[in-house]
């Protein structure tokens, strides 16, 4: 279906952004070919100043993979009033098996956008740019995931077929017995919200110590907690958190959060939980290049930031979380 | 040493059909509080002198240390951080943005600075009560005449309050006043102990008491005569 | 360190408004062209957006199931006896004939919809008396009763009177009196409605008795729609059977397809605008040359003039899109969409006198966004790159 206004632009932002994604990757193998630190020559010259264009494309690629992020969710959800059985977003990108792996890979995109710009940031830092193989390397990565992601959607909006009987959330995600279209069967709440506050205090804990005394392997476990905590957080986020905000106990929807009918709640959500998982992660990345010339200093600075960042990202995140449930158990459900 | 250079040559589109070889072999050493005038005909690479020293590009082999740091092999983005700290910059023809205000045309180097724009606002007035033209700061650059225009053109060199100060050709388009009126503020300048590197061929300049040393560049070398 | 980069960035957006300044021409005429741009689509959705939420609630008042009898792929009229027929099927709420068709007055040339049905059998919730302004529905055994709409009313200029006749088949004259007028609040329903009873309609069209033109089926449950329908297209083949959901997609498949469509369209006039975007922003004049390079030796990097750039985009399809939208939303609630009008005129539900009231939710100004400053930007990225990679030294010598 893409005479549809929110497919054409899905399709025309990804065409934008695949064809900057080409320049910046035009750039990355010229760098990787002829890249001669401390040389004087016109192509190097040319290459140094390169280096800002894909810098420049990989932040302005950043700033658009949020905004078809977004779209993409906001698409579906527009999606569902024409595919018949659908509700909500969440059984428009179930119409077809392209309509998760695209939404996923999108988000995967943000974060490989976040940690190249983390490097470049870096990297411009050392006057010695110890980082521009390693960067540009990256950058050539940059490309499948691109065609990917555009090839992922074109399949999503090809497949959308107004007629097909699709889900919706309220089958997908309810506890009922029937069927096994049931992504979130078998958790029950009590024991996801055991472990969603245990996370939350391990995190803080693992962050605080790492701020008092810095260990490497630490930090890797921090880097490696968020990631478990980032995905915990959109299983609780889709089965728990949900519900409560929606004052219904079987609509259990990660996206109808985004909704204005819910005050935009789900940006508020997303928004704390998406860069709190970023720079928890990020402070191990950054760690990996800690031993370049002339970063050490750089990295450990930016290390405390990320740490710090993440860990006021986490209380903000938290408190969002347990709003709705808290208001729920106070007011006992009557406001 | 403020200034040290030592066998810096300049060569430009190495390897190509068109390479010039601007600089060769030159060594040079400018101390702290000193004035010095880099003579020479068009060129003869005094302008590519004059860059190198202030930071614009490094030079193509040798060693350049200004203000104890090493230049060579120096990326674009550290010349121009190393720059700002520590270079003033008079162009030729004073090179102001025309419909920019006198006071926003002085306050140029600060906004990469991130200096608020009151504090930008108090160090330009500062200034432009000393060269007497606080009346112009809000008139457009272009429309001042030529001695208020050499004033601000200084007062934009001083406003990072940086210690070195380099001049490329700056009296060849000024009558005779205006250029005894230069020296005369680079010769304050120089009281103040500010380092001064002057590019010209203009005896008025050459020949001022306040200059320390005249080097004379000539096919990209020092003229030792 | 994060104050003295905030710092910095407000400086580069206060140069950048000042160097948009001083090309005013220029910035203007970008600025103006791209609101225009933007206007067009935004109206184009807008429309789009108001009539489908108006489709929404016209949909909210038809029956869960309509049945029509279906001959040689056209509907006819279809016997009050199938009733009896739908009576064993379990779920079904209420069965209500109605008689519905449209009337084409040919002295004033306009089209009435009108509605024979008997309003005490209808279920509470689709009740239309909620929807009178004055007056009361007509009853079964009333002769000649009416309720009409705000604009039919003004069509046959009953203002002083309420009495009123209309032709039969046959060419002869039948008298109605005016009981009750709807309210203008549900102008999209009722704005060309003419309510009376059965038999009232019966005689106007010569439908023979016993007859009908549909049949309205209420469910009491809306989630057994699907298995009521197709239990009852099993009991009376030959009927079409059409349910509200089914009526609802479709609605919205045309209305994305349209919009869709025009969007298209649209996209031409946007590849043109990018165009004229990479051009303007490419041409780098040797003022602008020179001072790029001024800034540069005086200690500018090549992100900082990057920045100077990006924020001059941002500020110009900012405006742009305030401009345009703001001009896009006057432009459908005061003037109708009246530049969309030949385009739009072919949409049998736009009426001529209907008023719009689109809704921007932040997802709509987000599509529009993305139609237009994504591109914007993309186009102006690689020249603003050329621009800032102006070499220093060509401020110096000569």
């Amino acid at each position: 279906m893409f005479l549809n206004p929110w497919s054409l632009a899905l399709s025309l932002c990804s065409l934008v952004v695949l064809v900057l994604g080409a320049v910046a990757g035009k750039t990355a193998v010229r760098v990787l070919r002829f890249w001669e630190p401390g040389s004087d020559s016109n192509r190097q010259i040319r290459l140094e100043n390169e280096i800002w264009l894909s810098s420049t494309l990989v932040a302005y690629g950043l700033g658009f993979q949020i905004i078809t992020l977004i779209l993409f969710v906001l698409a579906a959800d527009q999606f569902c009033q024409v595919i018949v059985g659908a509700m909500c977003a969440t059984g428009a990108l179930l119409a077809n098996p392209y309509g998760m792996p695209a939404l996923l890979v999108k988000l995967f995109g943000v974060f490989f956008y976040g940690f190249w710009i983390l490097l470049h940031q870096l990297d411009i830092r050392s006057e010695h740019y110890p980082l521009v193989r390693i960067k540009y390397l990256a950058l050539l990565l940059l490309l499948p995931m691109l065609v990917l992601d555009v090839t992922l959607q074109t399949l999503y909006i090809a497949g959308i077929k107004p007629d097909i009987i699709t889900s919706c959330c309220a089958v997908v995600f309810s506890d009922s017995t029937g069927g096994g279209t049931n992504l979130m069967i078998g958790y029950s709440q009590q024991s996801l919200l055991i472990a969603f506050i245990g996370s939350i205090v391990g995190l803080a804990a693992v962050g605080w110590g790492l701020l008092r005394r810095w260990r490497p392997w630490l930090a890797g476990f921090y880097a490696a907690g968020w990631f478990w905590f980032f995905g915990l957080s959109l299983v609780v986020i889709t089965t728990v958190i949900s519900s409560y905000v929606y004052a219904m106990p079987y609509h259990k929807c990660p996206f109808c959060i985004l909704k204005p009918e819910y005050h935009y709640f789900g940006f508020a959500l997303y928004g704390a939980l998406i860069p709190a998982a970023f720079f928890g992660a990020s402070a191990a990345v950054a760690g990996l290049v800690r031993g370049k010339v002339g970063l050490t200093e750089v990295v450990d600075g930016y290390q405390r930031l990320a740490v710090k960042l993440s860990l006021a990202l986490l209380v903000f995140f938290s408190g969002l979380s347990f709003y709705h449930y808290l208001k729920y158990l106070i007011s006992g459900g009557e406001g | 040493m403020l200034i040290e250079l030592s066998g810096v040559s300049k060569i430009y589109n190495q390897g190509r059909a068109n390479e010039v070889r601007a600089l060769t072999d030159i060594d040079l050493g400018v101390e702290q509080g000193s004035m010095v005038c880099l003579k020479g005909p068009s060129g003869s690479g005094k302008s590519t002198l004059l860059a190198i020293i202030g930071c614009i590009f490094p030079p193509t082999s040798g060693k350049a240390a200004i203000a104890d740091r090493q230049l060579a092999r120096l990326p674009d983005r550290f010349l121009t951080l190393h720059r700002r700290e520590t270079i003033g910059f008079i162009f030729q023809r004073f090179n102001v943005l025309p419909e920019l205000t006198v006071l926003d045309n002085i306050t140029l180097p600060l906004l990469p600075l991130g200096v608020p724009p009151k504090e930008r606002k108090l160090r330009a007035q500062e200034l432009l009560k000393r060269f007497g033209i606080s009346h112009r700061a809000q008139f457009p650059a272009g429309q001042i005449s030529g001695g208020e225009l050499q004033r601000v053109a200084i007062a934009r060199a001083l406003i990072n309050n940086q210690p070195i100060i380099l001049a490329d050709e700056p009296t060849a388009h000024l009558d005779t006043t205006l250029s005894r009126e230069f020296m005369e503020i680079m010769q304050q300048l120089k009281a103040a102990g500010k380092t001064i590197i002057i590019a010209s061929h203009d005896p008025l300049v050459f020949e001022h008491p306040a200059i320390d040393r005249t080097v004379t560049v000539k096919d990209g070398r020092i003229h030792v005569p | 360190m994060a104050q003295t980069n905030l710092e910095k960035q407000l400086n580069i957006l206060d140069y950048a408004l000042s160097s948009l300044w001083r090309r005013r021409m220029k910035s203007l005429s970008v600025l103006l062209v791209f609101a225009s741009v933007i206007f067009l689509l935004a109206s184009f959705q807008m429309v789009t957006q108001a009539l489908s939420d108006k489709a929404k609630q016209v949909l909210a008042y038809t029956p869960e199931i309509t049945l029509q009898k279906m001959s040689a792929g056209r509907q006819e009229a279809i016997p009050l006896a199938y009733k009896d027929k739908l009576a064993g099927i379990f779920g079904i709420r209420r069965v209500v004939p109605r008689i519905w068709g449209y009337y084409f007055d040919e002295v004033l040339l306009a089209n009435y919809t009108v509605m024979g049905m008997n309003v005490d059998e209808m279920p509470e919730s689709a009740r239309l008396d909620t929807a009178l302004a004055s007056g009361r529905m007509p009853t079964p055994d009333e002769q000649g009763r009416v309720v009409i709409g705000h604009s039919v009313k003004k069509a046959l200029d009953l203002e002083g009177r309420n009495t009123f006749s209309f032709f039969r088949p046959n060419l002869s004259l039948k008298a109605f009196t005016v009981s009750g007028e709807f309210s203008q609040g549900t102008d999209i329903l009722t704005n060309d409605l003419i309510i009376m009873n059965l038999a009232d309609a019966r005689d106007l069209y010569a439908i023979p008795a016993g007859m009908v033109t549909d049949l309205c089926v209420y469910v009491a449950n809306p989630k057994e729609i699907d298995t009521i329908a197709r239990k009852i297209s099993e009991a009376l083949p030959g009927v079409r059977v059409l349910t509200r959901p089914q009526i609802q997609k479709t609605y919205q498949v045309v209305f994305g397809w349209r919009s869709g469509f025009g969007s298209i369209c649209l996209l031409t006039a946007l590849a043109a605008f990018v165009i004229l975007a990479w051009d303007k922003a490419s041409g780098l004049s040797p003022e602008e040359r020179r001072e790029i390079a001024i800034l540069k030796v005086l200690g500018w990097e090549t992100s900082d003039i990057l920045a100077v750039r990006f924020w001059e985009s941002v500020i110009v399809s900012g405006l742009a899109c305030v401009v345009g939208m703001t001009a896009a939303y006057i432009h459908v609630v005061y003037f109708a969409a009246s530049l969309f009008r030949p385009v739009l005129m072919g949409w049998s539900v736009l009426r001529p006198d209907l008023h719009l009231l689109p809704r921007m939710a932040a997802g709509d100004i987000l599509l529009i966004l993305a139609f237009t400053v994504i591109p914007y930007l993309a186009a102006t990225v690689i020249p603003a790159w050329r621009s800032a990679t102006v070499p220093a030294d060509s401020a110096l010598g000569g």
